[in-house]
């Protein structure tokens, strides 16, 4: 029994929040994961596989933390070089031949700096374990846009830990699109240490069938005027089940910092269940600090109108889930991967 | 913008000592020989003295929670569990020993019995040392008695009822309180019956190095309705003492029940209450809660909807200050259609003082057309204190609608600047803007309360500009 995504902050355990246990065996017998697509437009990144030793303040757990430190496939340096905003692209495609990964990627993107870069990990027929930890150093002025998207399917394990590093006026931007694996688990932890630097997440996630979401996005402000924003918006049909554990942490010294989070689920099944803990901790005096969440299905009379439009149930459900996460989708630039999630969506609800 | 000075606490008459002149003091510790002196102590009949010594073995096997406030300073073999006070449970305050009827006068229990109660229960240490109710009441066949008197006299109603809505497995400290209960109210309303003038209970503890644990069990049967109070204070002694009392409400099909307490212990108690009500078909339950006392409180009363179109409110207010730990909230569980919950609490930290709200709303698949709406604002006043804000939502239908939002902050130095630019001085202003956060719940208050809320509020605030 894996026992993994700690809070950072523990509630009483029959709230059944505070961690999540999964049966599941983590594999030893590691192969070479080759199918691996490096797109960089971008001759001003720097790509080697020196990455520095790791060391997380939170992460999913010991056990797959330490398999990344021991057995990592692929270990990717980014360095950021470029003030225009280019595109960097990693494409995990897995196959019969590669279907475990486990990725250390680190980034670090020196001052001054721009880029966007998407990791996407896909794996259509083939039943896939995925443990990757992401680590992104944003240095001082630097601008970092971030896409995730996880289309593993929906027999895969998918665990992913990200940590930030965000300094002085940084600004780093993060979208999350996490549609696949039968367990997805995501530890996302941001530090947000500098003056005036500023932190956006935008998740969402879609789960049908027994799949399982946990999402443990743990935010520590301690630059002042640093700002931090979490928005989450969730769909699960069938038997779908998510955590939702979203942190933001004021710590003492953070002044006229800011903090808002909201997270979002739509019921599409009365079997499907959702469970959210929206923490704020605050240390500090001068700050402002929000959070909202709210479950429950679709609109009716949203439904009612679209379906006067000649629209059937199911095609105005999918619209109805396409508009909520539309405004997350629209930071998204690369037109085709847009489409892809456009598709996944339309497949997963149908 | 200077800063407000914020002064200790003047807790002025919750402070009063008396002498520690009981009747009897059980030994400290807590050992199968202590819980058969206490029932020996307590004339329990064999059921309830078995029921004391099944949750004694409860307790030894339950570990101490992993979460909240740290109470490795508690220590079981420091506390005495029970103390007897000199004198018999009276029906007139004047056969109340002097030294305890002075300590009520003085916190104005008899006083409000004149002008707006009709009934008012009295606990000093382990037992209830005064019990009256309006004579009109007695005729509708309400009762309102000490637990001890109900264990006797209604012992049907007591065995049905008691512990079957907190079960003594829930945590460690209900297993205590099942091992050592003394004292509590017992209130029973008779079906279609209306109490429309509130009951009350006042909880006082005045040994050092004691524990309370009364035992609070009310039924308000089918369509009746009923208004409860409850109050608790206690001197402060250097070393820690424990309250770890129990509610228990049974809020039966078409009945309303409001339960509104002030919290008020001293700052060297750890404050580890449980309360829970059970709601039935059309019932509604109504909690408003002040809670300002203890050095560490943990106190989450919790309402479970079990019929349908079951309501519950929950409107609360926590002040920490300097030294205090105070973990509160709330817990809801939808176990029928078309029930409905409104949380509303706010909590103001002040002087390194800490607050945490932690809740739970739980909407399970018997709960279709169910809705609940909370809201949660915390205000902190300096830079030394600590607010947070630990909410689960547990979401297990669709057909729900569920929202939660929080707040988080300082007093705004815009509404500060206005409010001064008016000609207030920047302590009346601060006072006045805390008064109004305060105000949603302070209305809900029985009005002595309100006033003692805003004495309070005041005072935490008086100090010289720095």
């Amino acid at each position: 029994m894996l026992k993994l995504n700690e809070t950072p902050v523990r509630t009483a355990k029959n709230f059944r929040i505070n961690n999540i246990e999964i049966n599941e065996k983590i594999p030893t017998k590691i192969k070479e994961f080759k199918s691996l697509e490096t797109i960089c437009e971008d001759t001003k990144v720097r790509l080697t596989d020196n990455t520095s030793p790791i060391d997380l303040s939170y992460g999913l757990g010991n056990d797959l933390i330490e398999q990344v430190k021991e057995n990592a496939n692929v270990r990717i340096k980014a360095e950021i070089n470029s003030k225009t905003n280019r595109e960097l692209q990693f494409n995990f495609n897995f196959d019969n031949s590669n279907n475990n990964l486990i990725e250390d990627i680190e980034i670090d993107a020196n001052e001054d700096t721009k880029e966007t870069v998407i990791i996407k990990y896909v794996s259509r027929e083939v039943d896939s374990y995925h443990n990757g930890i992401i680590r992104v150093n944003a240095k001082k002025n630097s601008n970092l846009t971030i896409v995730v998207v996880n289309l593993l399917n929906d027999n895969s394990n998918n665990f992913l830990s990200i940590q930030n590093n965000i300094e002085e006026e940084a600004k780093v931007n993060y979208c999350i699109v996490d549609f696949g694996g039968k367990n997805s688990i995501t530890n996302y932890y941001s530090n947000i240490i500098g003056k005036n630097a500023d932190n956006q997440l935008n998740t969402i996630y879609l789960g049908n069938k027994n799949q399982v979401f946990d999402l443990n996005y743990i935010a520590e402000l301690r630059g002042e005027k640093s700002n931090v924003s979490i928005e989450v918006q969730g769909a699960l049909k069938d038997n779908a089940k998510k955590n939702f554990k979203g942190t933001i942490d004021f710590k003492r010294g953070c002044k006229k910092a800011t903090g808002n989070e909201n997270e979002n689920c739509m019921l599409l099944s009365d079997t499907a269940k959702s469970i959210a803990l929206p923490m704020l901790l605050c240390s500090e005096e001068d700050v402002e600090g929000n959070h909202s969440s709210s479950a429950g299905k679709a609109d009716g009379k949203e439904l009612f109108y679209i379906m006067s439009r000649g629209f059937d149930y199911k095609a105005a459900m999918k619209l109805l889930v396409r508009a909520r996460f539309n405004k997350i989708l629209e930071s998204i630039k690369n037109q085709a991967l847009k489409n892809e999630i456009l598709y996944e969506i339309d497949k997963r609800l149908d | 913008m200077a800063k407000t000075q914020v002064e200790e606490i003047n807790r002025n008459i919750y402070d009063i000592r008396n002498k520690d002149n009981y009747d009897y003091k059980i030994k400290k510790g807590l050992t199968k020989e202590i819980i058969e002196e206490i029932s020996k102590q307590k004339n329990d009949p064999d059921w309830m003295r078995d029921f004391r010594l099944k949750a004694l073995e409860v307790y030894n096997s339950l570990e101490l929670p992993t979460w909240g406030p740290d109470l490795s300073e508690l220590d079981m073999n420091e506390i005495a569990t029970y103390v007897r006070p000199k004198g018999k449970m009276a029906s007139s305050w004047d056969d109340v020993p002097e030294d305890i009827k002075g300590t009520f006068d003085k916190l104005g229990i008899p006083e409000a019995e004149k002008e707006s109660l009709a009934g008012v229960g009295a606990q000093y240490d382990s037992e209830v040392v005064y019990h009256s109710m309006k004579e009109d009441l007695i005729k509708q066949g309400v009762i309102y008695t000490d637990m001890e008197t109900a264990v006797r006299e209604y012992p049907e109603m007591v065995k049905e009822h008691f512990m079957k809505c907190v079960p003594v497995n829930d945590h460690k400290f209900v297993a205590l309180h099942g091992a050592v209960w003394s004292g509590g109210s017992f209130v029973y309303v008779p079906k279609g019956v209306k109490v429309d003038i509130p009951l009350q209970s006042y909880f006082r503890l005045n040994s050092p190095e004691s524990g309370q644990f009364e035992h609070t069990l009310i039924i308000v049967d089918e369509g009746a309705s009923l208004h409860f109070i409850e109050g608790c204070s206690a001197p402060k002694y250097n070393k820690v003492n424990l309250h770890a009392g129990c509610v228990e409400l049974f809020v039966k099909d078409g009945a309303y029940l409001r339960y509104s307490t002030i919290e008020n212990w001293s700052k060297n108690m750890l404050n580890l209450n449980t309360k829970k009500a059970l709601v039935g078909k059309n019932a509604q339950v109504d909690w408003v809660s002040g809670s300002f006392g203890s050095k560490i409180s943990m106190l989450y009363p919790m309402s479970i909807l079990n019929g349908e179109n079951a309501k519950t409110e929950f409107t609360g207010i926590s002040f920490a200050g300097k030294g205090q730990n105070l973990d509160n909230g709330f817990k809801v569980v939808h176990n029928a259609p078309n029930t409905s919950s409104v949380v509303n609490a706010k909590s103001i930290s002040k002087n390194g003082g800490k607050c945490t709200y932690r809740s739970l709303v739980r909407i399970t698949k018997n709960a279709p057309k169910s809705k609940s709406s909370v809201s949660c604002e915390s205000l902190m006043l300096d830079d030394i204190s600590v607010s947070d804000t630990i909410p689960t939502n547990d979401i297990e239908t669709d057909e729900v609608e569920f929202s939660h939002e929080a707040k988080i902050g300082k007093i705004s130095d815009k509404t500060i600047f206005y409010l001064m630019s008016r000609g207030m001085s920047e302590e009346d202003a601060k006072a006045m803007i805390v008064r109004g956060f305060a105000y949603p719940i302070s209305k809900e208050l029985p009005v002595e309360y309100a006033v003692e809320m805003n004495n309070l509020i005041n005072l935490e605030l008086e100090g010289a500009i720095g």
